[in-house]
């Protein structure tokens, strides 16, 4: 770009300061705390008290920690599956499809199942449903990619609005396994109790917070150290060298894919044998599929970090929520507000993390011809 | 050559002064002068890194230079753009061509003249098209899409394009690399079509051979700067290699010092089929121990099906390979390479090597690695490579991509050769020394003759007739697909070696 | 059955497919630039909300679609910005846009949530015509946008097809090197178009507020059509007069639910019928799949990526 006689240029930058790493996500909070304040202010809304009422419901009282960490749960799997698609440059972006059959296959298992397992198996085998469902609704996505090289992008996109008519259908449109039974009003038929946990004390932090976080370590750990991770760095980085090293292009994609759908059908899962117990088509509101996304962006598909990203928009929905119980209500998409603008602020900052500014002089340039 | 100078500048059609670029690193332009008349053929030769694109591309206003003026009929240009090039009568038709393949060839010509309608009529731009591509000589379907279109159309496409957007000067970026020798021939007498209309062309070549019959004037670079300026008929081709070289050439060639033993690779007529084509046909040969078998031809007649299906990457629809006494066809690359063969594709970077990753991580790429990845083994390695090979990298974790062309040959050359351990016997070498600097060169050459000494059977394919020449001791022309010529090394006849890759023997 | 509420049936696809068709063209003039732009869903809602709130304080109907363009313009240069300007991944910056559209519509039209329309756009008086018995009141019962729409893609494939600009839009999309070796800016191309792409979303969002919206409600609003509009940009395969009729075809199936539910049809439930669509554009999708298919019909070629000269 140039102005006047300055010429504003972008430059790789050799080497990133240890700094910029921590720095580039706080301004981007920072920065997006602006634009909600700004947006406060003009609704009547006191930005300052508003905002910091927000960070003190969302984070830092017992209460809105433990909700946080509660809602955080399936958060961190929606973000996995993201990042581990994504790193791969696999666009899965039907998280929130993946996710939903994770509830419809996790609740099968649950009713159907679980009553004929030991109580000690119960849990683990709701939770492999949903993985399975999960992987089994990103299946032809997968398999279009791999075999056709058809871009997963619209095509997991697409299966996002199947699946969401498809709770739809069980919840409303049939009288099925899923629905209740016992009554008229459209909802989901309650799990086996031996398939459901109870979340810790009075809050509602649910145990799978801990198998959350225990997923995103380990998977850290294993795509740092194995083989697999080596191979999918490959492929990743020069899809020509992986097919010279004898890898199968084809392999490597429908396993991250599969993986990828496994991982947000698990989300649907903690869904299930946590708060929810039954289908419920209220997760079909919250869009945690999408929200995984912009949480593993946030973390540079990190997944130690998806834990972080995870918590923090977690928060910033409980604080969120809790503004609309207030005098002056605020309402709760404020806090949608706030996670649009991280994710923009930080896409933009991810650049003067990589490049740095140049301002140069130049000399008029007299054109002759 | 310094009269030039003092002369009527007005009298060139297009001129360099005292050009100076600079490269991170690399002084690719080192006050350079150049001159062109108009109606003349004008050859810029130098070895790969000798400077010469990076001049062209001064010239057409791709590259801006550093220090030092380009001058148009006598006047100094700044051209900032290669469009601004293309406004003062200066076109490029680069290596790499820039075409939209979707796009038709008029479309693909007209793409982005100014004098063009707002309202595009097809019929009228294709007739434009066919008139330009009918004057020159360039026989051109204006409505055939790009991308059905073979090399050497394409390269048609995009010197119509230059004279349809009124360029006066053609510079063409090694314009015969990627043709069949009836192409070529047919090329030269486009640019004498073009030359009797007083156009001027520029060559930018490393051939020597090729481009001398051509030339009405060779100018030699070399590290940067130019080293001669040589006229018709002055121009012999021994002198045009001192300049280009800067010493006596050593055409002395490496040869195998021990008697070649035991075979190690044998191909019995291997043949590939693909879209009803035959790509490889009835192709036999033995690679001993010991040895080095060239296998010259133009790109494009096979060299790299072949590569493909010795390395297992794609399965043969006929014969048979075999790595130590092994059969090997359609076993998979990974079992090829457990059979003992090592590739270095012609494609370093991006196929041979991940770009992003580290040296280290690129040494691991064709180990055997377990569960877990044991980069320990790998880094210590890695260390060591650094070390004895003189690799320039500030350390072993360093991307590859971060590396200058020499030394990430050397990173790939060092895994295929020393890390794939005592197993690996036989070597299938692609282009090795592709633009790489002379230096590199010598440092490559030197590295196959002394896997060769260890008794390693090397299959070298190469486009760079001299590179084979030099380090062969059997020599197998491609052409379409097919062994058309065979040769040991110290009886080669170069002239029938030559006619064998024009496919006229 | 009554053949009238098959009529109606079919006219409201035609309305529905107005909205569609502008953000479908939208979406294909800044895709064919080789920007991927997933925000569309976002942009509609803020053209709706935009267009709600203005008519609300206004009364003005074209002041109100004015600015639900303006608005389109701001939040696809957002997206230009951040993807072209700074290189942002295309696919990770549509999203925020989408979440951050999401919410803003939603804390902006809070304090209206609920209340009806404030101005209406009104079907066009086209007299005789619109008595042709059946195909009157399908074709010739809608208000100017619809048949605005129509000539808008009929110039927009013109625009594509035979026109200068439109020639190095599709360069720039499928090779931004060759483009930018002949001295036009890639980024300006490319800016430009996802600018024009994000007005004709906007306003995507405005008339379907203002003509099929009865009352702001933002989860009821648009409904996934910015994502519809997405899918038929591949199912249209990057050509703005297929648009229409995939964008018909679309308009038919949200519609069908409601009629079979109004009549007690119970061929099928309704949600399964709202999966045809998608299930539709899914198949399209894999015939597209082909490398013959791709080649000649596919998406532009360097779609997602960003452009960097390659200059050493």
């Amino acid at each position: 770009m140039i102005i006047g006689n300055v010429r504003i240029e972008l430059e790789a930058r050799l080497s990133t300061p240890k700094w910029l790493y921590a720095a580039v996500p706080a301004l981007s909070l920072l920065f997006a705390f602006v634009v909600g304040g700004v947006f406060l202010a003009l609704t009547g809304h006191s930005p300052i008290g508003t905002l910091w009422l927000l960070i003190e419901r969302g984070y830092a009282s017992t209460k809105g920690i433990t909700n946080t960490l509660g809602s955080a749960t399936p958060l961190i799997c929606t973000g996995l599956a993201a990042a581990f698609a994504f790193r791969m440059n696999l666009f899965n972006i039907g998280q929130e499809g993946q996710m939903y059959l994770g509830m419809i296959g996790s609740a099968w298992a649950g009713i159907v199942l679980a009553g004929a397992l030991p109580g000690f198996a119960a849990v683990p085998m709701v939770l492999l449903f949903g993985a399975l469902s999960g992987a089994l609704w990103v299946l032809l996505p997968a398999v279009l990619r791999a075999k056709l090289g058809t871009s997963e992008i619209v095509s997991s996109l697409l299966l996002n609005y199947v699946a969401l008519n498809l709770v739809n259908y069980f919840i409303f449109g049939s009288r099925g396994i899923f629905r209740d039974p016992s009554t008229s009003f459209p909802q989901g038929r309650l799990i086996e109790e031996s398939a459901r946990l109870s979340s810790f004390g009075t809050t509602r932090t649910y145990p799978t917070v801990l198998i959350a976080v225990a997923l995103a370590i380990g998977l850290y750990w294993f795509m740092k150290r194995s083989n697999y991770g080596y191979e999918t760095s490959v492929f990743a980085d020069s899809p020509n060298t992986a097919r010279y090293a004898g890898m199968s292009s084809t392999k490597l994609t429908l396993s991250v894919l599969l993986f990828s759908g496994a991982l947000a059908g698990l989300a649907g899962s903690m869904y299930v044998v946590g708060p929810a117990g039954k289908v419920d088509p209220g997760l079909l509101q919250i869009g945690l599929g999408y929200a995984g996304i912009v949480v593993a962006a946030l973390a540079r598909y990190n997944f130690v970090a998806v834990i972080l990203t995870a918590i923090l928009f977690a928060g910033l929905r409980e604080g969120g929520a809790s503004l609309q119980i207030s005098s002056n209500p605020v309402p709760i998409s404020i806090a949608v507000v706030l996670q649009g603008s991280v994710l923009l602020f930080a896409l933009g900052g991810e650049v003067f993390r990589r490049n740095r500014l140049r301002i140069r002089r130049v000399q008029q340039v007299s054109v002759a011809s | 050559m310094g009269s030039h100078r003092s002369g009527g500048a007005a009298l060139f059609a297009l001129s360099a002064r005292q050009i100076t670029k600079r490269f991170p690193g690399v002084l690719a332009n080192d006050r350079v002068d150049f001159d062109l008349l108009p109606g003349e053929v004008h050859t810029l030769l130098g070895e790969n890194g000798a400077g010469k694109s990076t001049l062209a591309s001064v010239l057409c206003g791709l590259y801006k230079p550093d220090e030092g003026a380009v001058l148009r009929n006598g006047t100094q240009v700044r051209l900032t753009s290669p469009r601004h090039g293309l406004q003062n009568g200066i076109a490029m038709v680069h290596q790499h061509f820039r075409l939209v393949d979707r796009f038709t060839v008029a479309e693909n010509v007209v793409l982005g003249h100014r004098k063009l309608p707002f309202l595009l009529r097809a019929n009228d731009l294709e007739d434009q098209v066919a008139q330009v591509a009918e004057r020159f000589g360039l026989p051109l379907d204006p409505r055939a899409v790009v991308g059905e279109l073979s090399a050497g159309q394409r390269q048609r496409v995009e010197i119509v394009k230059a004279l349809y957007h009124g360029a006066e000067i053609l510079l063409l970026d090694e314009p015969t690399a990627l043709l069949a020798p009836p192409e070529v021939e047919k090329l030269f007498e486009t640019v004498r079509a073009m030359t009797q209309a007083g156009k001027s062309v520029v060559f930018v070549s490393h051939k020597l051979g090729e481009v001398v019959d051509i030339s009405d004037r060779v100018t030699v670079m070399r590290d940067g700067h130019v080293t001669g300026s040589v006229a018709r008929g002055e121009a012999d081709t021994r002198k045009l290699a001192e300049l280009m070289v800067g010493r006596d050439i050593d055409l002395s060639p490496r040869r195998s010092r021990g008697v070649a033993q035991e075979r190690l690779l044998s191909l019995s007529n291997v043949g590939l089929t693909k879209d009803g084509v035959d790509r490889i046909s009835r192709v036999s040969f033995d690679v001993r121990a010991g040895e080095i078998v060239g296998v010259a031809g133009v790109s494009g007649n096979g060299q790299r099906e072949l590569a493909e299906i010795i390395a297992g990457l794609i399965s043969p629809t006929s014969g048979e390979v075999t790595i130590n006494g092994e059969r090997v066809n359609g076993v998979g690359t990974r079992n090829v390479r457990k059979a003992g063969l090592a590739y270095v594709p012609e494609d370093r970077l991006g196929t041979g090597l991940a770009p992003s990753l580290s040296i280290v991580d690129n040494l691991v790429l064709t180990r055997d690695r377990g569960f877990l990845v044991d980069r320990k083994s790998a880094h210590a390695e890695a260390e060591l490579f650094i070390k004895q090979l003189e690799i320039k990298t500030p350390n072993a974790l360093t991307a590859t991509r971060k590396l200058s062309g020499g030394n990430s040959q050397k990173v790939l050359l060092a895994r295929e050769i020393f890390a794939a351990g005592v197993n690996a016997r036989v070597l299938v070498v692609c282009s090795p020394t592709r633009g790489l600097d002379v230096g590199a060169v010598e440092a490559v050459h030197k590295l196959l003759d002394e896997a060769r000494n260890a008794g390693k059977a090397i299959l070298l394919i190469s486009e760079d007739l001299d590179e084979v020449l030099t380090l062969a001791d059997k020599i197998l022309v491609l052409y379409r697909g097919s062994v058309v010529h065979e040769a040991v090394g110290d009886q080669v006849d170069v002239e029938a070696v030559g006619l064998a890759m024009a496919g006229l023997s | 059955m009554n053949s009238n509420v098959w009529i109606l049936t079919f006219s409201d696809a035609i309305s529905i497919a107005t909205t569609l068709i502008l953000a479908t063209l939208g979406a294909i003039l800044t895709e064919r630039s080789g920007v991927i732009n997933l925000g569309v869903e976002g942009i509609l809602l803020m053209g709706a909300v935009t267009a709600f709130l203005v008519g609300d304080g206004t009364g003005n109907l074209w002041l109100a679609l004015f600015l639900s363009v303006l608005v389109g313009v701001a939040m696809a240069t957002i997206h230009a910005t951040l993807t072209i300007t700074l290189r942002a991944n295309q696919i990770v910056a549509g999203l925020a846009l989408v979440i951050f559209g999401n919410g803003l519509s939603q804390f902006i039209g809070k304090p209206v949530e609920g209340k009806s329309r404030p101005v209406t756009i009104e079907p066009m008086n086209l007299g005789a015509l619109s008595d042709i018995p059946v195909l009157g009141p399908i074709l010739f019962g809608h208000d100017i946008f619809t048949y605005l729409t129509w000539v808008g893609a009929l110039v927009c494939s013109l625009y594509l097809n035979r026109t200068r600009p439109g020639l190095v839009l599709r360069a720039t999309g499928d090779a931004p090197a060759t483009v930018d070796a002949q001295g036009v800016s890639v980024s300006m191309v490319r800016f430009v178009h996802t600018i024009l792409g994000g007005a004709l979303m906007g306003l995507a969002g405005g008339w379907f507020m203002l003509a099929r919206g009865t009352a702001w409600s933002q989860a009821a609003t648009t409904n996934g059509i910015g994502w519809i509009a997405l899918a038929l940009v591949v199912f249209a395969a990057w050509r703005p007069l297929r648009a229409i009729a995939g964008a018909v075809l679309f308009g038919f199936t949200l519609q069908v639910p409601f009629t079979l539910q109004g009549q007690q049809i119970n061929i099928l439930p309704p949600e399964i019928v709202q999966m045809l669509p998608y299930v539709a554009t899914l198949f399209v999708l894999v015939m597209l799949s082909t490398p013959r298919a791709r080649r000649l019909l596919g998406a532009p070629k360097m779609l997602g990526q960003p452009f960097v000269r390659d200059e050493r």
